[in-house]
């Protein structure tokens, strides 16, 4: 099926060039990339610090923490989208407007990412013993060594692989981001919004080209952090 | 140390508390900030209830079939594996990481009336995009892979012994399948059909492109809250999203009860 | 029933795991296929029960040629070596599952299912799940679950390899007095020669996909064909070339002629060994327990090594090995 969108490409490779070097394509990928990767590293961060809480600490009302992550994956998009925008826009309550802004974008991105990251992460803390970590705070570590040396060499892989998905899931990520982009050409429009605009004008060669770029940069993230995390895991044996 | 620290936890629960839960009670506050009244009369406005009416239906016929699709796939590709299986295998997770509105473009230029698939079925007569076939269709793809990447795990794991000892008890294969195979991935199959549900209800870009959205007719309820919020209509829009959000924690519910169980039932069965 | 398979080959990815396998196992005995891991003895028993497609050979149950007939029709009991409890059914239900396939009323059904809860002793577990059943249980709930169709024949694939080494002597023991009250013909995998030893009518000792040797286990074990057999199914030593059962051989009074020295004396409870060198040649001699209080061996002193029995069995063999080398 994906077999399709190249032959609706295929309408001049000329075309395809244009299209995809067009300044509001470069521009829409450029804030794209930007925004879904400060989101995924910083959810990368958070979404492990996370994981550890919701696997060592243990309080009442960990459960409810633990099923709220999934909250992204079970809310529509566009709802929280909308959700986004009255909250952080123009008529926010909190008098803050970051519509149209990288920020705004951001934010919406980290939303969607943070269950990459932290059950990405989960079960791999979950089945490391304690024992590592104590065999080296024995030996002197501080905590915070003990956890650079020990517990993030042990979680990299897969944190590798889960940030990579988040990643690749951010390039895409339409409704949640549309409404607080603002989406304005040039400024504060986000790939896949640009496709959308080119296909609701009916530019679908334009749209295929531009479409081809941003999947074909969302395998390579996914390919490169999947190698990447099998050669982590490989070295560590 | 064993325990994170204090500060970290508070650290934690704000950050998910700002970034995942504000928004949701902010939704709630929205959606009822005019009363029960109100409320309930929004929710008969006629372009909402059409759309209720219609993503039911798309549920209704993507959702069964995604299941059938995704158990069958998993049994083949655990069971029987070939070089086609393994290529499904890795095809198969694709629609995962895919941008929504990519997807509805692939769609939409494969089943127009010129596309490669649209074009035998122009043929027949019959108009696909735009139509809610179009919508179950994207529904589908977007959530090919959500039941087997919990099954073709859980099936590895269980092996195959179970159904070789009851063969040479003399059961037929049939009732090997309905009496021991599918009792072994229940679990795994229900949180994939959940996930699968909230996928469907809350599919957004592609469903944008391939039904045309227009109210009343194509216009499922995701749509119809966008489309509210683009009139400034957003009162309308709240309650919708109020219904979907409520559906969401619904579902959030299920998800994590089934998960629970899959986890307890993969303990107990390595003591 | 009488199980018997002939011309049975089968190949893996390439690999020949059987090849050209024949043999008979006699009504009511109960025939241990003994071998190294990767000799094939498990792929076999999984062709005779028909979960295995074979390439060539055939399969015969009671006379009758089974060879293309699936698992359900052959009528046998098989038992895997983890099991295989149907993990969302309660013991009971475990072992009706065969009696449910043949539609046996629910009254009758019970009744049988408590004569073999009966039978293997856990009437009062007969409500719990696997996951609460140590591994014992499990193992003769399989039992019990495979007996329920009364089948033919029992084919079991290394029943007790996952047990400790109490649970696993004990239920060794009283499998066999069951299968011989029942009459049943069996057939058990393993690869710890003891057991075999211990319950098995007949061996067969597999290695590389071919049949080395069959036959009663004292046979085989005083008169062992090849040197593998030989040394697979007990210790072996060797003096000048030659392989002895660690009993043939005794400790004597040094002489000029006859010396070896007392490099090491290991004790093994009830046995002990010697272990001896003269320059390049060592080799080792098994004490009873009284033997050695007796001797006392010290490291350091010497003594001399001859055969005690005159036994040419292990010798020949060995002899026979060396002469094919030439």
């Amino acid at each position: 099926m994906a077999a399709l969108l190249d032959q609706a490409f295929k309408g001049g490779l000329g075309v395809f060039w244009s299209a995809a070097t067009s300044t509001e394509a470069i521009d829409a990928l450029k804030l794209t990339v930007v925004c879904s990767l400060f989101a995924a590293l910083f959810n990368a961060v958070a979404g492990t610090a996370t994981a550890y809480v919701l696997v060592r600490d243990h309080f009442p009302g960990k459960g409810i923490l633990n099923t709220i992550i999934d909250l992204p994956f079970a809310l529509p998009t566009v709802v929280a989208g909308v959700t986004f925008y009255t909250l952080y826009g123009p008529h926010s309550p909190f008098h803050v407007n970051i519509t149209g802004t990288w920020v705004g974008i951001t934010v919406a991105i980290m939303f969607v990412t943070l269950p990459f990251s932290v059950r990405a992460v989960q079960p791999v803390l979950e089945t490391l013993t304690i024992d590592a970590e104590d065999a080296a705070a024995t030996l002197g570590a501080s905590p915070l060594h003990v956890f650079r040396t020990v517990t993030l060499p042990a979680l990299l892989p897969s944190l590798l692989t889960g940030t990579g998905l988040a990643f690749a899931r951010a390039l895409g990520e339409y409704g949640s981001v549309v409404f607080i982009s603002n989406n304005l050409p040039y400024h504060s429009q986000v790939s896949s919004s640009y496709i959308y605009s080119l296909v609701s004008s009916g530019q679908n060669a334009s749209a295929s080209a531009v479409a081809i770029v941003l999947l074909v940069l969302a395998l390579a993230v996914l390919i490169a952090s999947n190698v990447m995390a099998r050669q982590l895991a490989a070295r560590r044996g | 140390m064993r325990r994170p620290s204090l500060v970290l936890r508070a650290l934690v629960i704000l950050y998910v508390g700002a970034l995942l839960a504000l928004p949701l009670g902010f939704v709630f506050q929205q959606a009822l900030s005019k009363g029960w009244g109100q409320f309930w009369s929004a929710l008969r406005d006629p372009a909402m209830d059409q759309a209720i009416w219609l993503t039911t239906k798309v549920l209704v016929l993507a959702v069964p079939l995604n299941v059938l699709f995704g158990v069958g796939v998993s049994l083949w590709i655990v069971r029987h594996p070939s070089k086609l299986s393994r290529a499904l295998d890795v095809v198969i997770d694709v629609p995962l990481a895919l941008s929504p509105i990519i997807v509805g473009l692939m769609l939409e230029l494969a089943y127009a009336q010129t596309g490669w698939f649209g074009s035998s079925f122009a043929y027949l007569g019959l108009k696909i995009m735009f139509t809610y076939w179009a919508i179950v269709l994207a529904s589908i793809f977007v959530s090919l892979p959500l039941v087997s990447r919990q099954v073709i795990p859980l099936l590895r794991e269980v092996g195959e012994h179970q159904e070789q000892t009851a063969a040479t008890l003399g059961a037929k294969p049939g009732r090997i399948f309905f009496t021991i195979t599918l009792r072994s991935i229940m679990w795994a199959t229900a949180y994939g059909v959940t996930l699968t549900l909230a996928r469907v209800i809350g599919e957004y870009g592609a469903v944008l492109i391939v039904s045309g959205n227009i109210a009343l007719l194509t216009q499922t309820l995701t749509l119809n809250i966008g489309a509210n919020f683009e009139s400034f209509n957003s009162y309308q829009g709240f309650v919708g999203s109020l219904l979907l959000g409520v559906i969401s924690v619904l579902v959030l519910g299920v998800i994590g009860i089934a998960r629970h169980r899959l986890e307890r039932k993969r303990h107990d069965s390595f003591v | 029933m009488t199980v018997s398979y002939s011309g049975v080959t089968k190949s893996y990815r390439g690999r020949l795991v059987l090849d050209d396998i024949s043999d008979v196992v006699n009504e009511g005995e109960l025939t241990a296929l003994l071998g190294p891991s990767g000799s094939g003895k498990s792929t076999l028993l999984k062709i005779i029960a028909g979960l295995t497609p074979l390439d060539s050979g055939r399969v015969s149950l009671a006379g009758k040629d089974v060879t293309n007939e699936p698992a359900r029709n052959r009528h046998i009991g098989f038992c895997f070596q983890d099991y295989a409890p149907f993990r969302h059914l309660s013991l009971r239900e475990n072992v009706a599952y065969g009696l449910k396939v043949q539609h046996v009323p629910r009254a009758k059904r019970r009744e049988q299912v408590d004569e073999l809860l009966h039978l293997v002793r856990l009437e009062e577990y007969a409500d719990q799940y696997p996951h609460q059943l140590s591994g014992g249980q499990r193992q003769r709930m399989a039992l019990a679950r495979a007996l329920a169709i009364k089948p033919d024949v029992l084919l079991l694939d290394e029943p007790f390899a996952a047990l400790d080494a109490q649970v696993r002597s004990e239920l060794r023991t009283w499998i066999r007095s069951l299968q011989k009250e029942l009459g049943i013909t069996t057939i058990l995998v393993t690869h710890d020669q003891a057991e075999a030893m211990e319950i098995s009518d007949r061996i067969v000792i597999l290695n590389q996909g071919r049949i080395e040797q069959a036959g009663r286990p004292s046979f085989v074990y005083d008169h062992p064909a090849t040197e593998f057999v030989a040394s697979f199914l007990g210790p072996i030593t060797t003096l000048a070339g030659i392989s002895y059962r660690p009993h043939e051989l005794e400790l004597v009074p040094a002489t000029d002629a006859d010396s070896y020295e007392v490099r090491e004396v290991v004790r093994l409870g009830f046995e002990v060994r010697v272990v001896l060198v003269d320059g390049d040649a060592a080799t080792w001699v098994q004490l009873t327990h009284d033997q050695a209080k007796q001797l006392n061996p010290r490291a350091g002193q010497r003594f001399g090594v001859h055969v005690r029995e005159k036994n040419a069995t292990a010798k020949s063999a060995a002899a026979a090995d060396q002469d094919a080398v030439k």
